[in-house]
């Protein structure tokens, strides 16, 4: 979902308008480390041709551990606030712990094994479902034409959706009562979205409306 | 030279200093050029440029005179045999004699043969009477505008070999492909001395463009002898550095210690020792809980859950200097390049596919005066 693409830029001339700010000659191509996309390299052969080009050295957030996610990573880099990402990871681990433990209470009181089987009590499962549900498909900008400034509805890329939908969870946990903590109530707000209801899969269908609203002004984009 | 030019004999006398040159036109041209015939006049450019080239020839001389000279003084000061002094010899007297510690290498004192230093000059591009050989002449750059026709020309080429495979009924295959791995096209700096020309940037992003064209033909493997005078092979970069072969302790157990692992301000040695437990220790009495972040312990594990080896090493590491990321960095380069010695050479670059034996060079970029930070630029007010 969001996964480095890898990029060969073998042969690729480039005219540099501004200056190189990188530490790394303009050869260097982004590490490839995760398993599955050495296995895609080495069945296309491309590997005989990166044997030649020299590597940047894989980040420090980089890991190939069974532990780690994209999806996570990028999630916890979102709430991180003045570079201190340890606070941020502390406080996804700890909303993590609520959300399993609503989890968990709500299968142990379960009465059947149909309704245990339907509860995820997975946090990590719980916060891609809650962002897949409140991706925005479309979202408006305003164009000016004739003078007058029209929201027209565009189509967004998934990367931007993403972000969209990561973002506004977050505004919904800090929007609270300061005797809540973001923890507990980013774990609420996950809860919510991930059952496809709350005030970010609301904010993400009032968007919509709105885009739905203006599709009279969808010709803007072109014309 | 100006003495010659000034007489009565110019031209009997251009003709034998032509020769002595080895400039390829013969003396036909000039009879075959009515303007010269009538006029028996050489041209004003054929007259400045022989005085350019009697000038720069003797310049020459002079210089591999000078330096033929100097090079048996110096074998002379060395106590060596003048007579079987080669470049190599000079080389390493010049280092021993003027040592430098600066750090381009083009700036430190240098002695070669004139022909090394002084760039070469193109011959004459034009004849006595001015006419110029190649067409392209007036485009300033006759060498450069040649080679894209030539490219053109192999694209031609291949792309006529493909129209003949298909009339007979076969579709060029991926091995009729000009196979150019391992190979990059000529730098700007190169090709500008094949051409005895200088080119632009565009001019050069042409270049590369015309022969990526070429690459890109399905059936150009009759072109790779004309590719490959315009490219040079790359380095295989899993065989720059050398692996160390592992030690034996006092237990019998395989050892590597990589010293000076160094990742922003920290810095490291690590020993890796084989067969062992997985046990990580650091600055001798701490475990991984030295780092209280998760993400640095993962960094310390990264190449040993890289190659499916977590705990059968024993990492012992001492680490001081810089900041929480930067150790845990530094650790896991000492480690990935320790662990070489004790994988095979598939698995040597996958490692170096995945970055883990690249050194990082990054570092804290400095603040700029009137700016907020480093690349941040302070809110500005029209008023």
């Amino acid at each position: 979902m969001l996964g480095p693409a890898s990029k060969l830029a073998l042969f690729r001339p480039t005219i540099c308008l501004v200056s190189h700010m990188s530490v790394y000659p303009k050869n260097y191509i982004d590490p490839i480390f995760k398993k599955d996309q050495q296995e895609a390299l080495k069945t296309s052969g491309e590997h005989l041709k990166i044997a030649h080009i020299p590597i940047k050295a894989a980040r420090n957030n980089d890991t190939v551990s069974v532990f780690h996610d994209d999806v996570i990573s990028k999630f916890t880099n979102y709430i991180m606030r003045k570079g201190d990402k340890l606070l941020a990871r502390d406080l996804l681990d700890k909303s993590f712990e609520q959300i399993k433990r609503v989890q968990l209470e709500k299968y142990n009181t379960a009465k059947t094994e149909e309704e245990k089987a339907k509860i995820q009590t997975n946090p990590k499962e719980i916060l891609h479902q809650a962002i897949e549900n409140s991706r925005p498909l479309l979202q408006l900008t305003p164009i000016k034409r004739g003078g007058v400034t029209y929201q027209v509805p565009v189509p967004i890329t998934i990367n931007r959706s993403n972000f969209m939908a990561m973002k506004w969870i977050i505004e919904a946990a800090n929007e609270k009562e300061r005797t809540i903590h973001f923890p507990q109530k980013l774990a609420w707000e996950l809860l919510d979205a991930a059952s496809n209801q709350g005030r970010v899969v609301k904010r993400k269908q009032d968007l919509h409306k709105q885009c739905e609203a203006n599709r009279a002004y969808a010709h803007y984009r072109w014309s | 030279m100006t003495s010659l030019l000034n007489g009565v004999r110019r031209t009997n006398s251009l003709i034998p200093l032509l020769k002595q040159m080895k400039i390829t036109f013969s003396t036909e041209t000039v009879q075959a050029a009515p303007l010269a015939v009538n006029t028996q006049k050489v041209s004003k450019a054929m007259k400045a440029y022989l005085e350019r080239a009697q000038e720069h020839d003797n310049f020459m001389k002079a210089q591999t005179i000078e330096f033929q000279i100097g090079k048996r003084h110096l074998a002379n000061i060395m106590g060596a045999d003048p007579e079987n002094f080669t470049q190599e010899d000079i080389d390493e007297a010049i280092e021993y004699l003027f040592p430098s510690g600066l750090f381009d290498k083009k700036a430190r004192p240098m002695m070669k043969a004139p022909e090394e230093i002084f760039p070469s000059r193109k011959a004459a591009e034009f004849d006595e009477t001015g006419r110029p050989f190649h067409s392209m002449f007036y485009t300033g750059k006759p060498n450069f505008f040649q080679l894209l026709h030539n490219i053109v020309a192999e694209i031609r080429k291949a792309q006529y070999i493909e129209d003949k495979m298909i009339q007979r009924g076969r579709l060029p295959a991926e091995t009729d492909r000009l196979d150019m791995t391992g190979f990059a096209w000529l730098s700007k700096t190169d090709l500008e001395k094949i051409l005895v020309e200088t080119i632009s940037d565009l001019e050069y992003n042409n270049f590369l463009n015309t022969m990526n064209r070429l690459a890109a033909q399905p059936a150009a493997f009759k072109c790779r002898e004309f590719a490959l005078q315009y490219a040079k092979p790359l380095i295989d970069q899993s065989k720059i550095s050398e692996i160390p072969k592992p030690q034996f302790d006092e237990n019998g157990k395989q050892f590597i210690t990589t010293y000076e692992c160094l990742r922003k301000t920290a810095r490291a040695d690590v020993t890796i020792r084989f067969p062992g437990t997985g046990k990580v220790t650091i600055n001798k009495d701490h475990d991984i809980t030295y780092f209280k972040h998760v993400q640095s312990r993962e960094q310390v594990l990264f190449p040993m859950i890289f190659i499916n080896q977590l705990g059968k090493f024993d990492v012992e590491a001492n680490v001081e200097g810089g900041g929480v990321s930067g150790q845990a960095g530094a650790i896991r380069w000492g480690i990935a390049m320790g662990l070489r010695s004790f994988v095979d050479s598939d698995v040597i670059e996958d490692m170096r596919v995945a970055g883990l034996l690249t050194r990082d060079y990054r570092r804290r970029e400095r603040k700029k005066p009137g700016q907020e930070g480093a690349r941040r630029k302070y809110t500005w007010k029209k008023r």
